[in-house]
Parts: C-alpha cells; sequence; structure tokens
C-alpha cells in the first residue's frame, strides 16, 4: 500500500516537471501571440501594457509558479483566440477524447487478447502462423494510417459507415455529461444513439487496431510461459479439459503482463485520439489543439498539453492498481 | 566502480556467447527474404529521392488550372500527361508524390541516426555507470514516456517553427529514449558477462571495455532499433505534416498529400489513395527489415532455435 502511495506521490512531481518543460518550451515560440491580439494600429505602450495584464513581462519562474498555483485551482488562464477561459474549453471538449479513449482501449484489448487467444488456442496449425504474420505486419502501422485505410475501404468504398463528426448533422442532443453515447440515451432519443454509434465505429476501429497488435503478442507469449508452469500440467493430469485450463487457469495469470503493456500503451492510444480527432472531425481535446497550434494559442496550448499528461499519468496509475489488484504477490512485498 | 564478486572467466562458455564471426552473420542476414524485402523498399525510396527531377514528369509545384481533380490515366477523362492524375491545384499526383520521396528519405535516414547518437552514450552510461547516473537518466526517460509522443512533437515543431532540419530535430528530441530504454537492459546484461570482467582484469580501460567489448554485443540490437526507428520517424514526418507544421508549404511530402487529399476524397479518391500505397508500402519495408534483422542477429533468439 505504502509502495502504491509513493508510486502516485511521484507522479504529481513529475507532472510538475512536465508543465515546466512545456512552459519553457512555449515560452520560445517564434510567433507573437500578443501582435494577434493587439488591435491594427496600436502603440508599443498598448502592446507593453497587454504585457503587464498577461503577466509576460514578469521573469519566467514567477510566471510559472503564477500559472502553476492558477492551475492547480482550475483556472488556466484565457485563450487568445476565443477569450473563453481555457479550462472551460478544455472541459467542454474532454468528454469526447475520453469516449474515444475508453472505447479505443476496450476495443485494443478484446481485438488484442482475442487474436492472442486465437492463435494459442491453434497453436502449431496454420491459424497460429496466420495470426502472427498478420500481427507483424498490423504492428507497423499506426492509428493515423489505420483512419485513412478504414475511410478508404469502409467510409468511401464500400459505403457502410460514416467517417465525419461525432453525429448526424439531422440530431441535436442537449448536452447533459457531455459524452455524446450518453446523453443520447439519457434523454431516451434511440435514432441519435444509434447516429452516434455508427459515427464512432470507424474511429474506434482504428484506435484498436493501433492498440491491438502489441496486446496480441505479448498475450500470445505470456499463455505460452504460463503454459510451461506446473500448475497447468497437475491441471491437465486431473482431467480437465483444454477450454477450461485455458480460461479458469492461464487466463488469469498471463493477464498480467498484459495489463502492464496496456497501461504502456496509454500514452500512445491518447496521443493517438489526436489525430483520428482531426481526421474524423471530432471536437475533442485534439481537435481543439490542433487549431490552438495553428493560430499560437499559447495559453491553450499549455492547457492542453498539461491535460494530455495529466490524463497519461491517470491512466498509468489505474493500470498499476488493476495489476496491484490482479496479482497478489505484489500486494505481499 | 564497486568491486564485484570475483567471477572465473570460463573461456569455453565465454567463446560460445560472443559474436560469431562477420561473415557467417552476414550470410545468414542475407539468405533472410525479409531482409531483401526491407532492402528493396527502402533503396527504391532512396533512388526515387536521389533521380525524382528527372523521374517527375512535372515539377511538385507546377499548377494546371485548366486540368484540376483529373482521374488517372487509365480511368475515363484522364491523359497520360498526368498518370495518377491532378489534385484540386492542378498539381501532377506523380510528380508530388515522387518529390514527397526527398523529405521522406532525408527524414527516413538522418532521424534515425540522430536519435541514436543521442540514445546509445545514454544507455551507455545509464547501463554501464548504473546507481545515480542510471537513476537520472531513467527518471529523464520515465518523463518523456509520460507525453504523448505525437504532442510533444507538436508543441516543438510549433517552438521550432517548420523546416526539415526541426523536423528532424523534434523526431530525435521524442524519440532516443527508445535507443535508451532497449539498450540499457542490453548493457545491463553484457556487463555481467565473463568476458567483460575478464577484460577488466587484464587492466582494460572502461572507454576500451565500451567499445571494444560491450558496443559489438549491442549492434544486433542497435541495427534492428534502427530500421524500426526509421518506419516510425516516417510516420512522425507524415503526422506533423499532416497537422501542418512540418515543412513550408512548397515541399510537398506524403502527410501534405493525404491532408490535401483527404479534402477532396470524393471528387479525386486517387489524391488520397497513391500517399497512403507509399506510405504504408515504406513502413511496411522498415518493418520487415527489423524484423528479419531481429530474427538473424539476435543472439537469444538464435540459442533457443539451434536448443
Amino acid at each position: 500500500m505504502l509502495l502504491g502511495l509513493f508510486k502516485s506521490l511521484w507522479r504529481i512531481g513529475l507532472l510538475v516537471f512536465i508543465a515546466l518543460v512545456v512552459f519553457v518550451v512555449l515560452r520560445l515560440l517564434p510567433a507573437d501571440p500578443v501582435g494577434m491580439m493587439l488591435p491594427p494600429g496600436a502603440t508599443e505602450a498598448d502592446r507593453a501594457e497587454l504585457n503587464r495584464t498577461l503577466g509576460l513581462d514578469r521573469p519566467m519562474l514567477v510566471q510559472f509558479t503564477i500559472w502553476l498555483g492558477k492551475a492547480l485551482h482550475g483556472d488556466l488562464g484565457t485563450s487568445i483566440a476565443s477569450g473563453l477561459p481555457v479550462t472551460e474549453r478544455i472541459l467542454h471538449a474532454l468528454p469526447t477524447t475520453l469516449q474515444l479513449v475508453a472505447l479505443g482501449l476496450l476495443g485494443g484489448a478484446i481485438l488484442g487478447v482475442g487474436a492472442g487467444l486465437l492463435a494459442f488456442r491453434f497453436r502449431k496449425t496454420p491459424i497460429e502462423s496466420g495470426v502472427q504474420v498478420a500481427n507483424s505486419l498490423a504492428i507497423s502501422i499506426p492509428e493515423f494510417l489505420w483512419a485513412i485505410l478504414l475511410i478508404l475501404g469502409v467510409g468511401i468504398g464500400l459505403q457502410w459507415l460514416p467517417f465525419l463528426g461525432p453525429i448526424d448533422g439531422a440530431y441535436s442532443v442537449q448536452r447533459i455529461t457531455g459524452f455524446l453515447l450518453l446523453d443520447t440515451l439519457l434523454v431516451g432519443d434511440w435514432a441519435a444513439f444509434a447516429s452516434v454509434c455508427a459515427h464512432l465505429a470507424l474511429p474506434v476501429l482504428a484506435l484498436s487496431l493501433g492498440v491491438a497488435p502489441p496486446l496480441m503478442r505479448i498475450a500470445h507469449a505470456s499463455l505460452v510461459d504460463t503454459y510451461a508452469e506446473d500448475y497447468v500440467a497437475a491441471a491437465r493430469l486431473r482431467g480437465l479439459g483444454e477450454n477450461r485450463i485455458l480460461m479458469r487457469h492461464a487466463l488469469k495469470n498471463a493477464a498480467l503482463p498484459t495489463v502492464a503493456m496496456l497501461g504502456l500503451q496509454a500514452g500512445s492510444l491518447i496521443g493517438g485520439t489526436l489525430l483520428i480527432e482531426t481526421i474524423f472531425g471530432f471536437p475533442g481535446i485534439g481537435s481543439l489543439m490542433v487549431q490552438s497550434l495553428g493560430v499560437h494559442d499559447l495559453f491553450m496550448i499549455q492547457g492542453l498539453a498539461l491535460t494530455y499528461a495529466v490524463t497519461v499519468q491517470i491512466m498509468n496509475t489505474l493500470a498499476d492498481a488493476a495489476l496491484y489488484a490482479l496479482n497478489p504477490r505484489l500486494r505481499l512485498q | 566502480m564497486t568491486s564485484q564478486t570475483l567471477i572465473t572467466p570460463d573461456p569455453a562458455l565465454d567463446s560460445a556467447m560472443r559474436p560469431r564471426g562477420i561473415p557467417s552473420t552476414l550470410g545468414r542476414v542475407l539468405r533472410e527474404p525479409r531482409v531483401w524485402l526491407g532492402l528493396i523498399g527502402i533503396l527504391t525510396l532512396i533512388v526515387t529521392a536521389a533521380f525524382a527531377p528527372w523521374l517527375a514528369p512535372h515539377g511538385p509545384n507546377d499548377q494546371d488550372l485548366l486540368h484540376t481533380l483529373l482521374p488517372p490515366m487509365w480511368a475515363e477523362g484522364g491523359t497520360s500527361d498526368y498518370p495518377l492524375g491532378t489534385d484540386s491545384l492542378g498539381q501532377c499526383i506523380l510528380s508530388r508524390l515522387i518529390y514527397s520521396a526527398q523529405v521522406v528519405a532525408l527524414v527516413g535516414l538522418l532521424a534515425p541516426l540522430g536519435a541514436a547518437l543521442v540514445g546509445v552514450p545514454m544507455a551507455i552510461l545509464s547501463g554501464y555507470i548504473g546507481g545515480r547516473v542510471d537513476w537520472l537518466i531513467m527518471r529523464a526517460v520515465d518523463i518523456w514516456m509520460s507525453f504523448p509522443a505525437v504532442v510533444l512533437a507538436l508543441v516543438l515543431m510549433v517552438a521550432l517553427s517548420p523546416g526539415l532540419t526541426n523536423v528532424i530535430l523534434a523526431i530525435i528530441v521524442v524519440d532516443w529514449t527508445r535507443f535508451c530504454r532497449v539498450l540499457r537492459s542490453e548493457v545491463m546484461v553484457l556487463r555481467r558477462r565473463n568476458y567483460i570482467a575478464a577484460a577488466q582484469l587484464t587492466g582494460a580501460t572502461h572507454l576500451q571495455v565500451i567499445l571494444r567489448d560491450i558496443a559489438p554485443g549491442l549492434m544486433p540490437q542497435l541495427l534492428t532499433l534502427l530500421s524500426i526507428e526509421m518506419g516510425v520517424s516516417i510516420i512522425a514526418e507524415a503526422i506533423l505534416s499532416f497537422v501542418g507544421v512540418s515543412m513550408e508549404p512548397s515541399i510537398p511530402t506524403w502527410g501534405m498529400m493525404i491532408a490535401d487529399g483527404l479534402k477532396s476524397v470524393f471528387s479525386a479518391p486517387w489524391g488520397l489513395i497513391a500517399p497512403v500505397i507509399c506510405m504504408t508500402v515504406t513502413v511496411l519495408a522498415c518493418t520487415l527489415l527489423g524484423d528479419g534483422l531481429r530474427q538473424t542477429l539476435d543472439p537469444r533468439l538464435l540459442e533457443r532455435v539451434r536448443g
């Protein structure tokens, strides 16, 4: 327990350091965000005045401390481009992204572990080598390319699924939680719910395909390792069927490295949503980031970068907790 | 360095563990079809990039506003002037594909080398010296890993401003950790080998041990990592140019073409299909080369195969 607590504390220190890195890197911006905020024909005095109100005239470390202190209270400043509070805009966009992350993780786990199980259950047959070859090809294709390939194949070629926006334009859903899947259900609008599901299918599949291959590899390898253990031989000697051994004895033990891998992939998955949102036109924090990068919206970029880092840290902590719950040996130490 | 428990070198065992002769290794690598496929793919890319001005029928930015969104030559309405058709500005898709290979090849060759130049010394420092140095370097790696690579690269690119050098720089800054993490554990394994202890006992300096005994042992992993990183950096560049922060608009890249193609996908799907195929094939070539090298060079995999 103490160990777990210590690990979480260390993550907080990490976040502060990350915040500092982002802060310093963005101060090196070649663009002039203040210049963009000023009306045409503004004088040097106006500029100095604006610099002072934004606090940009103070030393960098002082600026950072003020920013961090405010950030801890949930105030990330005001967006230069839109004039709205950064926190508000991020919170407005976050549900869309979290929904993608959760579904992508779920889909990736099902796909990866499913393929690993399939290959293992039919080991030493063409099915195993088939899955392995497909996997080693798929491992090099990132979410970004999957998204485009799916749009080309399923969206445009077969015209089965939509690939623009989070929901059909004909529906308007009242915002309750911000999670479209939940909101449509809460309102009880089934047609809109179906539309949301259809619009989510390709982005989630693209994310899942990005996550699945390493999971498959590790699920398969750890099943092979688990089957070398004595307790599997003992179960077989007791006359248990092959499926029962796999499901009851081997799977739980083989799950540990797979869950650890899932935690490691959190970063790349969350990064993946940035592109998926841009490609499929989802109004999540990724789209927000790309927009803000385009107009050099300093405070927005800072807030978003921090949001990404916090999300990755939370996912890693959750993965640690899951490992802890799954493995009694970790609790004994 | 703290004195370790005394290890008696066992010459028979050590000679079995040391890297085998170069000719037999090279032969084994060259007999692997995946290595060949990968090398052919990468060489094609390099040749296309080098001879782009002679291969491309048009300049990369030549606009023919009378012939926008032409279909490829085999479709109805296509002409042999524009073999793969034109985009929304009437630019020749084939020519832009060919010129894009220049950026792709430069990024794919230089970024992995740069990342290795940073990552390998870090890995050796971390794994060979250990202790506080190791702790410090591994915490730096932790910080890097807690950022989605895409976000880090985007933020860097905005701070650096577009351009080839900056793209390569951003990829190196993001990806050196891959070399550091993987090779560090390899160094830690090698450091405990008997022949390292033997070399240290004969009075070799740390530098000599690192250069003569550790570095050759890292080569198999390093070559594999380099070819994997090649694919990764090509994708990274495509992502950056897809978002529009990679190169100046006048220099075509596949990522930029994918972004443009997506906008006019219904009227001219080839503007999207062609760069996607090029990307996929190039990245697969890098993966195949990496896989092939790993299978033929990794001594542990070989031992497992031989039993």
